[in-house]
This record gives structure tokens, sequence and C-alpha cells, in this order.
């Protein structure tokens, strides 16, 4: 791998330096802008929802008296021009002040850092459960393309992709919770049990690190139906285009080339198929994990899950502009991130766009 | 395909599968009964509390929300109390209280005794402090003292004076957020008595209150901890722990049923009928918000609404029985706009009653000519559970019955609160609840006032109604108020823009194991006094 890139860095065009120096450069000034855009844009879109949010804020009383109304109008900033509330906001964002909630005063900032890790630590496991299941399932449909198998799979992934989440989210909560009782239900821990000390905030991962495992194994027991609700869609997404890129891989001359030459299965599978068919799946897969983020609102709401879908579901609904452009500038970051990270993960895995 | 290929794929996803079932056996806290955890400990019970959140924050001035009441009453105490649901006569709390003839002076002496969790006593200072500290952070509760001053006249007294009568005050201040404070701890932490105080971020970190419980942790989306506050000076609470959490209404109905929550808040009519009587024991009774209608008066909002004669036939065609079913049992109907807990309230009786032949008589006198009439609601809340919507399609069914076109115009309460706060609603489907509970707080609906001017109904509106409600507001004792407020609103049904409907139900489940709770229309719930 690396002497590829160092091969390519000799012969770039253009010259200026590294191409993956460069690169960077592009993508990180590319980001600024798309961020920029992403503010402006919430901005502009809450701003036009014809409410007030001091009436959002206070009471029926409180609203009629003047003199509050004034005050709550001068702490929150409220009385100055559009243009200026939000260059405002964009400096102090700058400087990693995110501003205050206009519901519960308190810094944005601080609030999305607890209820991040929430849905940090779902989304992960909803992402690998998916991952795992669908390019499993895909793998396995195309391999055994046209059987009863196929058919299954192919069955399955079409409902996955249809049902509507929060339908899901009650059915699993009635039945594997309320019915059967094996699985846990409102929350992130027993509200019986201490969360672990917080480090990274994952309580999987910090009761881990505390040698707390009953902590760790409630944790992990809680994570399952929310997570399994929340990847039960990507599962069906990944697995119809993991399915059809294997397929399409299976047809090239260098797969039939390796089989020719006596290759064994798992060779054939593993190094040739596999990994030929992993753009396209990883391309799905950051796609996915936005989906994720957006899903999670639904599935946060119905397990009491304290993450960012919960937060953002109030803020929406309250008119908590500070609330809502926090949750903007977050999603947008995780969703240029994920970009970035798909980008490259392109260039680690097929050589042609390496080079390119 | 070779053997490989046949079997990893759909060997990863089996064992996948087995991993997640059993994490889940294996994790589950399902079935350690949460219902009796701790056994007869009380140190160590932990009593798991389900609500659907409106919280915002834990500093007692500043919180003016249900879920707030619930989590700063059992943090803190207030100078006057109520004895359980009995909202009708204010009882000791950290202080007596006496109030002068012409109820401008309201005397309160404070009780020994009472400590804060950090061991110190409670003064009158404390007092003195925390009242005046809600009057000038001009927060959302402010109001609640307006006009009147706060002084410390003794080392053991304080007065609480306003120009003009007030005798709902004694009312007032059983509210949770006229809570005492521990004034030294307070200010330490950035606590004053005017907009530049700062202490709410403390506050919602560390209780400063002698209550029965402290806080643990809080979070305003999800959850509020509480333990036992060694200091209590009353009955210690029988749990050492409290969890309060945020938990959407269906969710909560599982969540009681199985076991895994003692208490469940927040249940619609639908969802208590679907409980399992043998395994949850529920409370239903009529709650303190009144779901009611208005029609504007104002003829540059609406030519139809504004109209007596249209007004009248709206009255008499809604069919009152019909919508109080709907809500399921414990909902009432009040006489009136104030509700039935409250002294002053009028019997269903006294309200408007259906007639279908005088409703269609008084339509046809108003010229009405089927004209579309907009009605506006919020379809994103819930009322004690229960949704607008169902509600609004009701009254759209009996108005139709003779002849009213309406169409229904829900909308986010985000948007359409400006529209009913501006008073351009035409015919709107609203609901209140009471700031203290005293009849005074709904002279906001007669003419000229906050919420008579909503419906577009001023003073030369309805002048016999405005001196009714001015009658009103300066009787004085029980029996002579309770009249004056009985006669207002007698008139308010004949002449009024307002339609009160309903009071719905209080639904609250509890676990077999829970022996009694402790309910009130000010605070929801006493956390301390759940046994």
């Amino acid at each position: 791998m690396a002497q590829d890139t160092s091969t390519t860095t000799a012969t770039a065009p253009g010259g200026g330096g590294h191409p993956l120096a460069r690169y960077l450069v592009v993508r990180a000034g590319i980001t600024v802008l798309l961020l920029f855009g992403v503010t402006l844009t919430t901005f502009i879109l809450t701003n036009l929802i014809p409410a007030d949010p001091v009436q959002a804020v206070l009471g029926e009383q409180a609203a009629a008296n003047p003199e509050i109304v004034a005050a709550y109008r001068e702490r929150a900033g409220l009385d100055d021009p559009l243009p200026v509330q939000y260059f405002t906001y964009l400096s102090n964002v700058l400087q990693g002040d995110l501003g205050t909630s206009q519901q519960t005063r308190q810094p944005v900032a601080d609030e999305l850092g607890r209820a991040a890790p929430a849905t940090i630590e779902l989304a992960l496991a909803a992402i690998v459960v998916s991952a795992v299941l669908g390019i499993g399932l895909g793998l396995w449909a195309a391999l055994k393309r046209r059987t009863i198998i196929d058919q299954v799979i192919r069955l399955v992934s079409t409902v996955g992709i249809s049902i509507p989440l929060f339908w899901l989210a009650l059915v699993v909560y009635y039945v594997f919770f309320f019915q059967l009782g094996i699985f846990p239900g409102s929350g992130r821990l027993s509200p019986t049990l201490t969360p672990p000390p917080d480090v990274t905030g994952l309580y999987t991962v910090d009761s881990l690190l505390a040698g707390d495992l009953p902590a760790f194994w409630d944790a992990l027991s809680h994570l399952v139906l929310p997570a399994s609700v929340l990847g039960l869609y990507t599962v069906g997404l990944l697995t119809r285009f993991a399915r059809s890129a294997v397929l399409e891989i299976l047809d090239q001359d260098y797969v039939r080339a390796a089989r020719a030459k006596g290759l064994p299965a798992r060779t054939v599978v593993t190094r040739y198929v596999l990994r030929g068919s992993l753009v396209p799946i990883i391309t799905v897969l950051g796609m996915a994990f936005g989906s994720l983020l957006s899903g999670t609102v639904l599935v946060e709401i119905i397990f009491s899950w304290n993450g960012i879908g919960q937060y953002s579901y109030a803020a929406a609904t309250r008119l908590d502009l500070p609330a809502i452009m926090g949750v903007g500038l977050v999603v947008g970051m995780v969703y240029i991130g994920l970009n970035f990270i798909v980008d490259l993960l392109y260039g680690l895995i097929d050589p042609r766009v390496r080079v390119s | 395909m070779p053997q490989l290929t046949r079997r990893a794929p759909s060997a990863l996803v089996v064992a996948l599968a087995a991993a997640l079932t059993l994490v889940g056996c294996g994790g589950s806290s399902n079935d350690d009964s949460s219902n009796d955890a701790g056994g007869d400990d009380s140190s160590a019970r932990t009593l798991v509390v389900d609500a659907s959140f409106d919280l915002k924050t834990a500093d007692p001035g500043r919180q003016y929300e249900t879920t707030g009441s619930i989590v700063t009453k059992a943090l803190y105490e207030t100078l006057l109390t109520f004895d359980g649901d009995d909202v009708t006569q204010p009882v000791d709390g950290l202080a007596s209280y006496e109030m002068s003839d012409d109820d401008r002076v309201l005397t309160l002496t404070m009780n020994e005794g009472h400590t804060f969790s950090d061991g110190s006593e409670v003064t009158v200072d404390d007092a003195v402090f925390s009242l005046q500290r809600v009057q000038g952070m001009m927060g959302n509760p402010s109001f609640l003292l307006d006009g009147v001053t706060v002084e410390k006249t003794s080392d053991t007294t304080l007065t609480l004076t306003s120009d003009e009568p007030y005798p709902a005050l004694p009312f007032i201040l059983p509210n949770p957020t006229l809570s005492v404070l521990n004034q030294d701890v307070v200010e330490a932490n950035g606590g004053s008595t005017d907009e530049s105080d700062a202490a709410e971020a403390f506050l919602n970190g560390e209780s400063a209150g002698s209550g029965p419980y402290i806080l643990d942790s809080f979070d305003a989306a999800s959850q509020v901890v509480f333990t036992a506050n060694p200091e209590y000076s009353g009955e210690a609470p029988a749990y050492g722990r409290v969890v309060l959490r945020n938990v959407e209404g269906e969710t909560q109905r599982l969540n009681v049923q199985a076991g895994e929550s003692h208490i469940a808040l927040d249940l619609n009519p639908d969802q208590v009928a679907q409980l399992d009587a043998d395994s949850v024991n529920v409370i239903a009774s009529a709650s303190r918000f009144v779901i009611f209608l208005f029609l504007n008066q104002d003829d540059e909002v609406s030519t139809v609404t504004s109209d007596p004669d249209f007004l009248e036939a709206a009255k008499l065609a809604i069919n009152y029985d019909s919508i109080v079913d709907l809500a399921g049992e414990g909902a009432v109907r009040p006489g009136g706009f104030i509700p039935s807990l409250f002294n002053g309230a009028l019997d269903a009786g006294a309200g408007n009653q259906r007639d279908l032949d005088a409703a269609q008589a008084a339509l046809d006198a108003s010229g009405y000519s089927g004209e579309q009439v907009t009605l506006g609601f919020p379809n994103d809340i819930t009322v004690q559970g229960m949704s607008l919507q169902s509600i609004a399609e009701s009254v759209q069914a009996q108005l139709g019955e003779v002849g009213i076109n309406v169409t229904l115009a829900p909308a986010p309460v985000a948007t359409e609160l400006d529209a009913y706060r501006g008073g351009t609603v035409e015919f709107g489907l609203w609901y209140w609840g009471p700031d203290f509970p005293d009849a005074s707080n709904y002279l906001a609906f007669t003419p000229g006032e906050l919420v008579g001017l909503r419906a577009g109904w001023t003073v030369d509106d309805d002048p016999t109604v405005a001196d009714l409600a001015q009658a009103a507001r300066v009787a004085t004792g029980d029996d002579e108020r309770a009249t004056a407020y009985q006669e207002l609103q007698v008139a308010q049904n004949a002449s009024g823009p307002f339609i009160p409907l309903l009071q719905p139900a209080q639904n609250v489940a509890t676990a077999t194991s829970i022996e009694s709770i402790s309910l009130n229309p000010v605070w929801t719930i006493d956390l301390g006094k759940t046994r």
C-alpha cells in the first residue's frame, strides 16, 4: 500500500506538494464552507417558521408581562436584527461556544456533549449489526442466486426497508421486553444501577474500563433492542446493495480467472469478490449511517434513550433555536466527516481511485 | 460454490442472533423485579417513576412546568402547603400564616425545627431571599408575586404586602416555584435577587433545600435521580433513591405493567383500558386542566363567530356529555371555566346544555349561510395524555348536525401559540392549567383580560360580565367569593365566547407494591410521600 502511494506521489501531475496533503487542504476548505452552509440554512429555515420563540418559552402570564418579555428578549439576544444574531452566533461558534439553550439555559455544547455519546453508542452498535448482517446476507444471497435462500433474503431485505421504524420499535419493545421479558425496557441502564464513571460517555466502554461487569452486561442488554431496530432498515439496504455488487463482481473475468487457477473458495470470495464489491458497499454504509442518525429520533423516544434524537425532538418542538442550530452543526459535521472517511477508504480499497 | 460460501454467512447470522439473545437473557434487568428492589431496607429501595417530561430546570425560582414542580417539590419545602389533594385550604409548611382583614398583608411566622440538607437551620432570611429572588429574576413565575412587597419583620416573621387586596396569596405560596432555598449556598454560587442571578447552573447540579430528597443527578431531557435527605425534618421517605424518567405514554404503560417502573403518570384513557387490573392499580381523577372552545368576538377576525346568535347556536349544538365520555373514566365536565377542584366551581348542570332545535333557531337568526369556520388547535401536544385532535373531530361532527361547517386546522403548538395569544384565531380549541388553585386565576377569562382579549372580548363588548368579574375580584371570605365567582360563570356561560368542555382525567398507574401515593393538582405527585 505505502509503496503504491509513493509511486503515485512521484508521478502526480501538477506538482505543488504531496497530493494527499493537497487533497486534505481542499477537503478542509470544503468542510468549512459546508458547515457554514449548514448553519446559515438552519438559521434561515428556523427563523422562517411563523412562531415567536418567546411565546414558546414563556408561560401564559409571563408572556403577557412586557417586563418579563423584554428581560427575556434581551437575555436571549432576540432584540438584535437577524443578520447580527447570525454573525454573533457564528463568531461564538468559532470560539467553541454553541450558545445557550433558550429552554434550559444550559450551554448547548454541554447538552450535546451529554447526548452525543448515547447516540454514538447506539448508532455504532446498529451499524456493526447491520454491516455484519447486511454484507453477510447480501454475499450469501449472491452466492446462492436464484435459489430459495436468495429469494428469502431478498424478501426479508425488502421488508426491512419497508417497515416504518416507529412501528417496528413499538412491536419489538412489546414482544421482546413486555411479552417475552428477554430484554430490558427503557433507557441505557437499569434504574437500580449507577452509571459508570464518565470516560467516553459510552456506557458499555466505560463500565468495562471501570471493571464493572454487571453494568457492562446491563448496558449491553439495553443496547440490543434499539440497535437492532435501528439497524434493521440498514440491513435491508445493505443486503440489496451487497447482493447486486457481489453479483456484478462474480461475472468479472478476474474472478473467473482466479477460479480457473484453482484458488481455494475462501480466497476467491474474500480477496477477489468481497474486496471488489466493497466500494459500492462502503458508499451505502456511509449513507446508511446518515439514515441511522435521522432514525434515532423515533427510536430514542420509544426506548427513552437520552441521545441526540430525543434532544433534537425536544429542541424542534419547543423552537429552541440555539439547540436546533447545535444539532444541525453536529449532524452536519458527522455527515461531512463520514463522507471524508468513505473517500479515504475508497483509496485504500481500490488502487484505481488512489491513482486518480 | 465450495463449502465455505455455503456455511460462513449463515453461521455468522446464527452466531450473531445467538449472541444477542444471550446478552438479553444474561443482562436483562427485567427479571430482578424492581417492584421490590432492595427489600425492606428503605435506604436501598429505588422508586422508578415514568413521566412525559416538559422539564427545563431544577431551579425552583425559574421552573414553571409540570415536571419541574414534581422535581422541586421533592427537593424543597414551601412556606405554606396543601394537605394531600385538598387545595381548598392552605396549611402550615415552613411557616404558619395570618391574613389581614383587608386581604392586603399576609404575615408568616417561621416554624422551628426545619433544616436544609447541609444541616443548617431554615431561617426567615432564607425565606425572604427566596421570594425576592423569584421576583427579581424576572423569570416565568415572577408574576406570581407581582405588586407584593416581601419584608422581614422580625427574626421569625415576614410579611407579604400588596396595595390591592390579594386573597389568593395563601393559595399561591404552596407552589413549589416559591420554595425556600438555602441563601448562603445559593449566593455562594451566583445567586441574587435580581436579573444578574446565575445560580441556575449550580441548582441543576445540586439542591439547596430542606425537602425529603436531595438532587443526585439532573438531565432535563432524560431523567432526574434523587436520594433521601438525611436532614429532612418530616417523616423519612420510604425510598432511599428515586429515578424520575422521561418516557412516552405507550412505553409508560408497558413499563408499569411489566414491573420495570412503579408509577406511570401520563396514561391516556385508551392506555388505561389496556392495563391488567391484577398487577397494576389505577387512580383516575379529574385533572386541573380545562379544555375549552372559544369563538372570536372581534369582527375583524371573523364576522361569523362574532355574531351573538351564531355563538349561542354553537353553545347549544355541542354534545357535552359525549365529549366527556370520549375522555374516559375520571374526566368530568366543569359547569364554568373554574375546574371542579376549586372553591367557586359550578356544577355541570349549571353549564350550557345541548338543544338542537334551539341551536338551529339561533343559527337561522344569525343569518349564517354555510361559511367555513376554521377551528385552530395544537396537534403535537396532549393534555393528560389526551389529544385535542379527537375532541376537535367530535366538535366538527356535532356542529355539522345543525349545519355549521367547520374546517379543522391543526398546527404545531409553537406556531399555533402565536396565533392564539395574538388573538387572531377565529375558532379555537385550547386548554388552561391554573397558575394557582384559586378562582381568581380564572379572571383571565373575563372581558378585557388576558384570555378574554385572545377571543376579542373587550369590556365594551360585555360590561355586565366585566362588572361581575370586578365584584368577584374584590370579594372577601370563602363563601362570598364562591358566590361571586359562580354568578360570574353563569353570566359568562350565557354571553361569553368561551365554551368549557371538560377536565380530562389524570390517570396514574401504580405497581401493586406501592401502598399509597400523594397526588395534588399543583405539583402532581409528592414523591416524598410515596409508600
